[in-house]
């Protein structure tokens, strides 16, 4: 296709759009984390650059801990509902069987499930069992809300492997644990780190369970542990914390996304789309 | 997935020392090191009779009491010690959820208070913790643009002359706590109250007053910008930023003052908080925090111990050096770290002594909930309808229903 | 013939037993790989939803666990009794209509320029994926902190004044709370609808060229109708998930302050700051309701729009 240089412009400027309204929240986050405690109320939207909030927040158990929280949280969750979405989705998409609608509708139903309606509920029954201010407390509400997302995602993602190759491969004379995992694994891996990486972002940025499931440094999340900052006293606003807070938080995720980009568009049009 | 579970909750209980002496204090988190210097000097003399582990909660008082509420409604063994806003009083004592300060530990707690913090640790004729420390607003002003405002200076004559000098008046207005703070205090200033000592809503026209002191500032030049979203922080920002000269806030701002420059913290006055009626005395805030021991802690004697410690006269000197918390016991007044972190400490502890306590009720966070409703958006609030409105919130809040 | 006729009937049984025992044996690995997810959504889900249900029927606080007694329906009488719910209700329809609106037309724009890119489509990608990953709290802050009145740089932006400030008034707050909203949705919205546009065949709209018609006409006539499915899947979940906002509120208003209290919001001041867990089930159980109920008129929408469809073809 020819295109003129017109059409080139009107592209680069929609290009710059369409940055500049993904980028300005985060653009001014970083700012404010960058100011000193004197500039934050400035109106100025960069002021010099300062780490003092970096310094603060990382002379901060609270929130090294909740860092620690969110990580091993998220990764645990991710784990076990990969492991058992992918279960779920190889039974659904390969094996016949009559329950099949229903656990996909079910599965359907969680995903649209409204969190507030059941954190009062959750708390009671974790406290009762001990799990409340737990990992174990938000990995089981993370798995489970993560796993329609899961399911689906994987179940799009299964349907399209060709399964003969496996059988193929015993005929060829592979064991059946090496036909799977020499020639399955490595067909079905894009899609299992999809299902990951969607799953983890879920769990790293809930905020009610996180807030009403922890009380302390045990198993408190960052999203939670933003309201714990202080400024110089009681009264003062710890916006730069925060900010610098956020930031660290948001980093990770942004390089994940960028690198991952292809594998996180794919993910979430085949789940919501093809299933 | 059950193993692993318990595995997992066995390793993740780190926090909060599990030791037989150890004892949690569970408070909000003070970052001029106060509390922390209280709790390793406890530490020190117990000589290890005791270990006191400081357990951070939110900075926001909300928070910090849904938290609490949440942990001891769940019989949580691991709070021994709880750092309470002198309004959760009457709701965990009437949950049976904190302990009752008698005999020994009775005199102990009440010894050489001030009225006012004394007055926060009672219910239903109990002392249910030991008064740390306190907390009032002042009225600052700028010295160098308006005049020294007189005893009986009223809210209505400061709007006026910030009106007359095109400049505003900060306040703690936003849909919070804060705002209840300021409410309770116009209405405790023309004569009213909310509640009774018996506990039952009691909304008369003082009530109406408020609402007209509110509504004046709201509606005329002296409103600060943001006046409705506005909290201790922003009126403290506004003040420094100079768009307003007059500021009724904690004295958090005095030190806070000097960081903007020298000449600016000397420009700085400060005056007993305004009256809501011309002959009727002002009653500012009371805040502060009390300590309590829990219900549920099996070592309730170190934790009476521990508390006692906590809040000794040492440390409230401390906590007034460091972190700006004023006294709740009278002789702190007179020390030097006292005299030299507030030049205002007289007018501080006269302020305290005549303060305005919030409703004591075990509904209080629905109470103040349905003010906080009641009296918000500021702009908009209508002092002939507000009486009836209150009532009726305040009637639908004590039965637990929605408002 | 005849002994093929007869050996089939007696080769039959053990084939047809054969095929029964497979699919058992199919069922039961169905069963054990699925058991559990199902388990754990049934626990985490069900039960609690139940148990909710059971709590709305009580009078319930938590700080007087004593004075717990049957009310039967009374709090949901209460509930819907009051204004504050249904304002909360009209609230919450507002931020997600007009949210959900603005991210259709929004989403709908960035797919179409991702899918005929000339050229940069993984930069424009990468930077709209930036607001799908960020922690929804953490961009919340980054907006309030924009419209700050105080600390804001919006706030020193020229044109606007001081007494103008948006989150100062109860329309301000919904714009900043409905534009943090669409911000961090617009991207999984815009994934959705491209994924909907790889479906148009490019064939129709060539043909279309031919016989005449306009770049509009061909996206009204030929893209729009064959995305409707895409565009209605990715509304029911955008649909649901805005009316199930809170963090954003949370942040940005806190407490719903101003006339901003979605249903979320008012279930979580009355379920954990009021501690009055008998009401606050009943606020649950009632949104979950709300729920159910956009689900299903979405269903019904989507399930005769494909029936529609089927029936053209």
């Amino acid at each position: 296709m020819q295109h003129t240089n017109r059409e080139r412009a009107a592209w680069s400027i929609g290009i710059l759009v369409v940055l500049f309204y993904a980028l300005i929240p985060v653009a001014w986050i970083a700012a404010i984390s960058l100011k000193t405690p004197e500039q934050v109320a400035d109106r100025k939207f960069y002021s010099g650059f300062h780490l003092d909030n970096y310094e603060v927040i990382f002379k901060d158990d609270m929130f090294i801990a909740a860092l620690i929280n969110s990580i091993g949280i998220a990764a645990i969750a991710t784990l076990i509902s990969i492991v058992l979405a992918a279960m779920t989705a190889y039974a659904t998409s390969r094996l016949n069987f009559a329950g099949k609608t229903v656990i996909l509708s079910g599965a359907l139903a969680v995903a649209m499930f409204p969190p507030i309606s059941i954190v009062g509920s959750l708390f009671d029954m974790w406290r009762a069992v001990g799990l409340y201010d737990t990992w174990p407390g938000l990995i089981i509400p993370y798995m489970t809300f993560t796993l329609p997302l899961a399911i689906y995602t994987l179940s799009a993602f299964f349907r399209e492997i060709p399964w003969e190759l496996e059988q193929a491969a015993q005929v060829d004379g592979a064991t059946p644990f090496q036909a799977f995992t020499k020639v399955i694994v490595p067909l079905a891996a894009p899609g299992v780190f999809t299902a990951a990486i969607l799953v983890f972002i879920f769990a790293w940025n809930d905020f009610i369970f996180a807030n009403t499931l922890t009380s302390t440094d045990n198993a408190r999340t960052v999203p939670a542990a933003l309201a714990f900052f202080t400024g110089a006293s009681q009264f003062e606003q710890p916006i730069g914390a925060i900010a610098a807070a956020a930031v660290v938080v948001t980093v990770p995720i942004i390089i994940m996304v960028l690198i991952f980009q292809r594998r996180i568009v794919a993910g979430l049009t085949a789940g919501a789309v093809k299933g | 997935m059950v193993v692993a579970a318990a595995t997992l909750a066995a390793c993740g209980s780190s926090e909060g020392g599990s030791g037989a002496r150890a004892i949690n204090w569970y408070v909000f988190n003070e970052p001029g090191g106060a509390y922390d210097a209280a709790v390793d000097d406890c530490n020190k003399q117990a000589n290890g009779r005791y270990n006191i582990n400081y357990v951070k909660l939110p900075t926001d008082a909300n928070q910090q009491r849904e938290l609490i509420v949440r942990r001891l409604a769940a019989e949580d063994e691991s709070i021994d010690l709880v750092g309470m806003d002198v309004i959760w009083t009457a709701e965990l004592a009437e949950a049976g959820w904190i302990l009752p300060w008698e005999g020994e530990r009775r005199t102990v707690a009440e010894k050489d208070k001030l009225e006012g913090p004394l007055k926060t640790v009672e219910y239903k004729d109990k002392v249910y913790g030991i008064p740390f420390t306190s907390n009032t607003q002042l009225l600052w002003y700028r010295k160098d643009r308006v005049d020294t405002p007189p005893d009986d200076f009223t809210w209505d004559e400061m709007i006026d002359d910030a009106v007359d000098k095109g400049t505003a008046v900060e306040v703690q207005a936003r849909q919070y706590e804060g705002l209840t703070v300021w409410i309770n205090s116009l209405i405790a200033g023309a004569g009213g109250q909310i509640v009774d000592q018996a506990g039952n809503v009691k909304v008369d026209d003082s009530a109406k007053r408020a609402a007209e002191v509110e509504s004046k500032l709201a509606k005329s030049p002296a409103a600060p910008p943001g006046m409705s979203t506005n909290a201790e922080d922003q009126a403290r920002q506004g003040f420094e930023s100079g768009r307003s000269d007059y500021q009724v806030n904690y004295p958090f701002v005095y030190p806070s003052a000097a960081a903007v420059g020298e000449d600016f913290q000397k420009n700085m006055g400060w005056a007993r908080y305004p009256r809501t009626d011309k002959d009727e005395p002002s009653r500012p805030p009371l805040g502060g925090i009390n300590i309590g021991v829990s219900s549920f802690s099996n070592k309730p004697d170190l934790a009476f111990d521990a508390a006692e410690c906590l809040a000794n006269e040492k440390h409230q000197a401390i906590a007034a050096e460091k972190g700006g918390l004023p006294p709740t016991t009278e002789s702190v007044y007179e020390t030097e770290q006292v005299k030299k972190a507030y030049p205002f400490a007289d007018l501080l502890r006269e302020s305290i002594e005549a303060a305005a306590p919030r409703p004591v009720t075990p509904a209080y966070s629905d109470i103040s909930l349905a003010i906080q409703k009641t009296f918000h958006p500021p702009e908009s609030v209508d002092p002939d309808g507000i009486v009836d409105k209150l009532r009726d919130r305040m009637e639908k809040a004590a039965q637990g229903k929605i408002f | 013939m005849e002994a093929a006729t007869t050996s089939a009937p007696a080769a039959a049984p053990p084939a047809k037993k054969k095929v029964t025992d497979r699919a058992k044996a199919e069922r039961k690995l169905a069963w054990m790989l699925c058991a559990p997810a199902v388990i754990a959504m049934i626990v985490v889900t069900g039960y609690p939803i139940a148990y909710a249900f059971y709590l709305s029927l009580q009078k319930f606080d938590l700080r007087f666990p004593d004075d717990k007694e049957f009310v039967g329906l009374a709090n949901y009488g209460d509930v819907l009794t009051s204004s504050t719910w249904w304002t909360d209700v009209f609230t919450t329809l507002i931020i997600t209509v007009v949210s959900v609106a603005i991210e259709l037309v929004l989403g709908m724009a960035i797919a179409l320029v991702m899918h005929r890119a000339i050229f940069g489509r993984g930069p424009v990608r990468a930077a709209i994926l930036i607001p799908y990953g960020i922690i929804t709290v953490v961009a919340a802050f980054a907006w309030k902190f924009a419209f700050d009145p105080t600390s804001g740089f919006v706030a020193g932006l020229p044109l606007i004044s001081d007494d103008a400030q948006p989150l100062n008034t109860k329309n301000g707050s919904l714009m900043v709370i409905v534009l943090a909203e669409v911000w961090k949705t617009t991207p999984f919205m815009a994934l959705l609808l491209l994924a909907g546009l790889a479906l148009v065949p490019d064939e129709l709209h060539e043909a279309a060229k031919v016989d005449g018609a306009s770049v509009t006409q061909r996206f009204f006539r030929i893209t729009l109708p064959l995305m409707k499915p895409a565009i209605l899947v990715a509304l029911l979940f955008r649909t649901l998930d805005a009316f199930r906002i809170f963090d954003n509120v949370y942040i940005i208003q806190p407490g719903g302050a101003l006339g901003t209290e979605t249903v979320s919001i008012l279930g979580y001041n009355v379920l954990i700051n009021r501690g009055n867990l008998g009401l606050g089930s009943a606020i649950s159980i009632l949104i979950f309701l709300c729920v159910i109920l956009i689900a299903v008129f979405f269903v019904r929408v989507l399930g005769t729009s494909t029936a529609q469809q089927r029936g053209e073809a």
